[in-house]
């Protein structure tokens, strides 16, 4: 693709005999966050790294801003900046005013330059106010944020994030969230990342891409994600008690759960299909059950992932 | 984009380390001002007073020598395995210099800082006893940091080593104390052991400086290039060992 920022190809890497990376291919393109899903081991790691050259690959093609990674992998870095290792990613005996003037001067950048953007991160980061403390005495979410900015302190128009939020305290995963938000919004910056927290995900990415085993399950953007996958649970609360052929019709459709009460029952359907609730409706109805209550329950990031990993063969 | 830059960073960022590490710095200027002192009173009460000046400054330019060469030897190797401990390693890999050329200048930053030191020692200790060696400084400081870049080229091939095997603290110690013995031999003209690194240049400082050897341009062409040799070699040793490591995805793990 043409318009594409980060074009992933055919890639594939192993370890001896273990395949981390199986065939994968996908694009990441300008003005997007795209989240990388998976169980640990299943390669998400190994594909960012892949893209940022710290790891050889066996094959496939990785180009960032039409390069190539293989040939042009020290001009690829002048415009990408990445947090691998998250809080251990700087230097904890020094301040985070010391760390980003440090990475910024092994970025080549000019001194007037390094001031005016390092004040610009700190405040943004909400980290002025300890700009001269030794790192080592921070939490891990105020270690995190100073990584994050010394990965962004040269304005790179890719940023890629492994694992950002593992360990973060709620308040500090909402501002690095709010402000990658942000950044992506007013600048364009393309920032592919990798998360165990669905809400993280969630509430950043405008695609997800699903990979298990070093291979993609599903790459879609969050909306056709849900559409997709979304398991369809329906609570529906009937008059009276549903005879043993009904019971065994609607049991045909998805797995019932039936809850008696003295005078009505409810039933709480997974549909295997959500258009299989026009099947359900008229099970009810042809058994002349009346509904006197209905409800759905809406699946969340964490069920849609969990749902698309169990459909897999392994 | 100017690799001078990365000297600059590189001597801000020892400036960072001294600050914060103030008491450590502080330490080790007393106990190398010790040693210095030691050398000087108890070569005098071991040998009487009868010690003369020329088997002093042989004395205290032998331990310069060696204590730059461990410097310099450990340099990058050591780096890489403090780099790789922090989990900054990778983020030294996502510099547009490169790796090998921070390294680099990290290694030679700490060699001229190293030199500071012990000059300053040097003087120190002149002072304080009242004994003037007799040194040119400017020529040994010269053949020195020219010898020093082959130990430097050592130091990135175990600095490659590190990058697999991150732990060659054994390595680099026995090196450290094998170049005691070498730095003793007879290197000129030319024998098989004057092919070593940093061995021609130290036996250069040694004699020229102590016995007032003079030597011909050619050996101070072959110390240069000896030097230049290692060091090429140990940057490509490097590169190879760095290649194996992306292979095997070592440059995260410690």
């Amino acid at each position: 693709m043409n318009n594409s920022i980060i074009s992933v190809s055919n890639l594939i890497k192993s370890y001896k005999d273990i395949v981390a990376v199986d065939g994968i291919s996908f694009n990441a393109y300008k003005g997007e966050i795209l989240g990388i899903l998976g169980p640990n081991g299943s390669g998400k790691t190994t594909t960012l790294k892949s893209i940022l050259g710290l790891i050889l690959f066996d094959s496939g093609d990785i180009h960032v801003s039409g390069m190539d990674v293989k040939k042009d992998h020290l001009k690829i870095l002048r415009n990408t900046g990445a947090v691998l290792e998250g809080a251990r990613n700087i230097y904890w005996h020094l301040s985070p005013e010391e760390n980003l003037k440090y990475f910024a001067g092994l970025r080549g950048l000019s001194h007037s330059y390094i001031k005016e953007r390092m004040n610009t991160l700190l405040h943004e980061l909400e980290l002025a106010d300890v700009r001269k403390k030794e790192i080592r005495e921070f939490s891990k979410g105020m270690k995190q944020k100073v990584a994050l900015a010394c990965a962004f302190i040269h304005d790179p128009d890719i940023l890629l994030l492994d694992e950002p939020t593992l360990g973060l305290d709620v308040e500090i995963s909402r501002v690095m969230r709010n402000w990658l938000k942000e950044v992506v919004q007013k600048s364009g910056k393309s920032i592919l990342v990798t998360s165990h927290d669905m809400d993280f995900i969630e509430s950043v990415c405008d695609r997800v891409l699903i990979i298990k085993e070093g291979r993609i399950l599903s790459h879609e953007t969050l909306q056709s994600l849900k559409m997709k996958f979304s398991i369809k649970v329906f609570n529906l609360d009937i008059a009276t008690n549903p005879d043993q052929d009904s019971i065994r019709r609607i049991e045909e459709l998805g797995e019932l759960t039936v809850e008696n009460t003295d005078n009505s029952c409810r039933l709480i359907i997974l549909l295997k299909n959500a258009m299989l609730i026009y099947d359900l409706l008229e099970i009810l109805r042809s058994a002349n059950l009346e509904i006197t209550d209905f409800s759905t329950v809406e699946s969340d990031l964490e069920d849609i992932f969990l749902n698309v990993i169990k459909d897999e063969p392994e | 984009m100017s690799i001078l830059n990365v000297f600059i960073v590189e001597v801000r960022m020892l400036g960072w380390e001294l600050k914060r590490y103030l008491f450590n710095t502080g330490a080790m200027v007393v106990v190398m001002y010790i040693i210095f002192l030691g050398m000087f009173w108890g070569a005098k009460s071991i040998a009487g007073a009868g010690i003369n000046q020329s088997s002093l400054d042989s004395m205290v330019i032998g331990y310069v020598l060696w204590m730059s060469a461990m410097f310099s030897l450990q340099g990058t190797g050591s780096v890489v395995l403090s780099e790789s401990q922090r989990g900054t390693l990778e983020q030294i890999y996502l510099s547009p210099y490169g790796a090998d050329i921070i390294f680099f200048f990290k290694a030679v930053t700490n060699t001229l800082f190293n030199f500071v030191i012990l000059t300053l020692m040097l003087y120190l200790t002149m002072l304080t006893t009242g004994r003037v060696l007799s040194v040119n400084l400017l020529y040994f400081y010269l053949i020195l940091f020219v010898s020093v870049l082959s130990l430097n080229g050592i130091g990135f091939m175990l600095g490659g080593v590190g990058l697999i095997h991150k732990r060659i603290g054994a390595v680099n110690g026995i090196l450290s104390f094998g170049l005691i013995g070498l730095m003793l031999l007879r290197v000129y003209p030319l024998t098989s052991f004057s092919f070593l690194p940093f061995i021609a240049g130290a036996h250069t400082i040694n004699a020229h400086i102590v016995h007032g050897t003079s030597f011909p341009l050619w050996w101070y062409l072959f110390v240069i290039g000896n030097s230049l040799f290692y060091l090429f070699i140990g940057l490509a040793i490097f590169r190879l060992f760095e290649k194996k490591a992306k292979r095997l995805n070592k440059m995260g793990q410690y």
